[in-house]
């Protein structure tokens, strides 16, 4: 019986190792998101409409095939070794281990439960930086290509409203935008570089009329379209994440400015 | 009028002095009657005497009437849990919960007490939740201090200082497809005295739902923006699903029990004509107000946001209706939930002739 369990136990072991090997990991490609005029959702006296320069971005979120890399780069990254300022008891909990993803089915999907600092130190590492607020609100802008939905905002509701499932879908599985990026909704939520900004400043002198909240009706005085409720959801997520935050739900992808 | 025409004879009998001492010593009296109400609150003790974990239930219960007297610290934990349920018999909905059902677990405390409350976002949740609940003052009810990230928490503590029923719902942008989706629920400040003894005590709530398809439309259907923003629910509903209250999911009382019953309507949109068919309420502690209380009132209105206490003794075998008396919601979008009453028939109050 024992003999027979190590035989299945050693034939398991060969088909994780050998699936290991398969997720081969490419340099991942990039798109170009052309400049723009950015216009924030809530507008007040500071947060007027600005100006983007044009940027390359991921064309999808970072999988945890391409995390693995950097976290085998990077010991300080390990599950078991990570300081919890910088990312809390959740970080890469669907893993098997520090180096084992585990699941060969998630390889090929977004790496989440990361922290935005853990998002951060591997964009670094990748010469690359976490897009800002506007820059990933003007590239998640972009037509959908090939979409069988109403509006892009009846897409996203969709989303929103249905659980998560039990793990996250590979990349690419959802669509593409006219600017060549996939999956912008309805994957995954992203990290942002400054992801809870556009929150006023406790200090109410520097700014009287910033001094709003983003719950009861007062989350609509100050909104450019009342009715977009997948970018409400969006900000109000945003709103509530600390940068130690490791989700179940939530990624990131990375972005360079052109040369 | 009295008072006036008989002044004269006050004056000429040289009783003025008395008669004003008099009148103003009642005026005097009852200012004092006024203010003594509307300070209520600081007559409150405050002295916590030990802590105590809230007993929290499901719809239609309602947790124990507190037997305790004296304040405490009173730890209350609610969990956001984004779930798929039934909304009818044939239709599926995701509703965003307080607890894991719709509405959210009741809670209740005590005048004077310090609430401990901490909200958990479950961590398969999508969403970032909060709660506002009604009976707090402060920022937005406990909002500023709840937005509660998937699988994170918060914490923060308020005095529950003035007694009456009060809803409780998600205060999370954009608010209306939070409230929609079910999140709301009662808490209970009982007044320092409790609230007098009853048969049974069951807890109601009523909300509308928006759905891309019809009432009753098979499989799981999405949240509908545009019937929303219209106010055109396909369903009105109390304690979240079609027929979650009626058949043999009844309310149940005797003949010769008074029931209370605790009644909040979370919305989003609609307000509530609420009647109970073949009865009367003969106490309605108006608003949810321990305060104020009214008699013999055939329906009572329950705003969106706002809940109302009623009470009724049970007089004769029959089935109550509870309804929305805007009666095509009643009709058509579900708004009934029933109270089975048994027993024996009294035909001197209520029989039917041949």
């Amino acid at each position: 019986m024992k003999f027979l369990l190590s035989i299945l136990m050693a034939s398991v072991f060969f088909c994780v190792s050998k699936a290991q090997k398969k997720a081969v990991v490419i340099e991942k490609k990039m798109a170009t998101v052309p400049g723009g005029n950015y216009k924030p959702f809530f507008v007040t006296k500071n947060n007027k409409p600005i100006y983007v320069a044009a940027f390359k971005m991921d064309e999808s979120a970072v999988t945890n095939s391409e995390f693995l890399e950097f976290v085998k780069a990077n010991p300080q990254w390990h599950r078991s070794k990570v300081n919890h300022l910088f990312a809390d008891t959740n970080y890469l909990r669907h893993w098997k281990s520090d180096l084992e993803i585990g699941n060969p089915k998630i390889y090929n999907s977004p790496v989440v439960n990361v922290s935005w600092f853990a998002a951060e130190a591997y964009a670094k590492w990748k010469n690359k930086r976490l897009p800002t607020i506007a820059e990933w609100e003007l590239a998640a802008n972009g037509a959908p290509k090939n979409f069988k939905y109403k509006s892009i905002t009846d897409f996203i509701l969709d989303w929103y409203t249905k659980p998560n499932p039990p793990f996250v879908p590979n990349v690419k599985s959802t669509y593409q935008n006219q600017y060549g990026l996939y999956d912008m909704n309805g994957l995954i939520w992203e990290w942002t570089f400054n992801f809870n900004s556009f929150i006023a400043s406790k200090d109410s002198r520097d700014n009287s009329e910033a001094d709003f909240k983003n719950f009861c009706a007062g989350g609509a005085i100050n909104v450019v379209d009342k009715t977009d409720y997948a970018t409400y959801l969006r900000f109000g997520y945003r709103a509530s994440l600390k940068g130690s935050y490791c989700i179940s739900s939530l990624g990131f992808r990375c972005v360079k400015d052109l040369k | 009028m009295l008072h006036i025409s008989k002044k004269a004879s006050y004056l000429k009998s040289g009783l003025l002095p008395v008669v004003l001492f008099i009148s103003f010593s009642l005026f005097f009296f009852s200012c004092k009657t006024n203010s003594g109400n509307e300070t209520t609150e600081s007559k409150i003790d405050t002295t916590l005497t030990g802590t105590v974990t809230a007993e929290l239930t499901v719809a239609p219960n309602v947790p124990k009437p507190l037997t305790y007297t004296s304040p405490k610290k009173v730890i209350v934990q609610l969990e956001t849990i984004e779930k798929v349920m039934p909304i009818s018999d044939s239709t599926e909905y995701t509703f965003w919960t307080f607890g894991g059902h719709v509405p959210g677990n009741f809670i209740r405390v005590r005048q004077g007490d310090l609430v401990d409350f901490t909200l958990k976002n479950a961590p398969e949740s999508k969403m970032t939740h909060s709660i506002d609940l009604h009976a707090v003052i402060g920022p937005g009810g406990g909002a500023d201090a709840t937005s509660t990230a998937p699988g994170q928490s918060t914490h923060f503590q308020f005095r529950a200082m003035h007694a009456g029923l009060y809803v409780y719902h998600c205060a999370t942008g954009p608010v209306p497809l939070h409230i929609a989706n079910g999140m709301y629920g009662l808490i209970l400040v009982e007044p320092q005295g409790g609230l007098p003894k009853v048969d049974h005590e069951y807890y109601l709530m009523q909300g509308d739902f928006y759905t891309k398809g019809k009432y009753d439309a098979p499989g799981l259907q999405d949240f509908d923006e545009t019937k929303a923003l219209a106010e055109d629910p396909d369903y009105v509903l109390f304690n979240g699903r079609v027929r979650s209250t009626t058949g043999p999911n009844a309310l149940q009382a005797k003949v010769g029990e008074t029931v209370r019953l605790f009644v909040g309507n979370g919305g989003p949109n609609l307000v509530s004509s609420f009647h109970p068919i073949g009865q009367i309420f003969t106490k309605v502690y108006v608003d949810g107000s321990t305060d104020l209380i009214n008699h013999n009132v055939q329906t009572t209105l329950i705003p969106s946001g706002g809940a109302a206490i009623v009470e009724m003794k049970m007089q004769v075998p029959e089935v109550i209706n509870l309804v929305d008396h805007s009666i095509f919601r009643a009709f058509n979008k579900g708004a009934i939930a029933q109270i089975k009453v048994t027993g024996p028939e009294n035909p001197s109050l209520y029989q039917k002739l041949k």
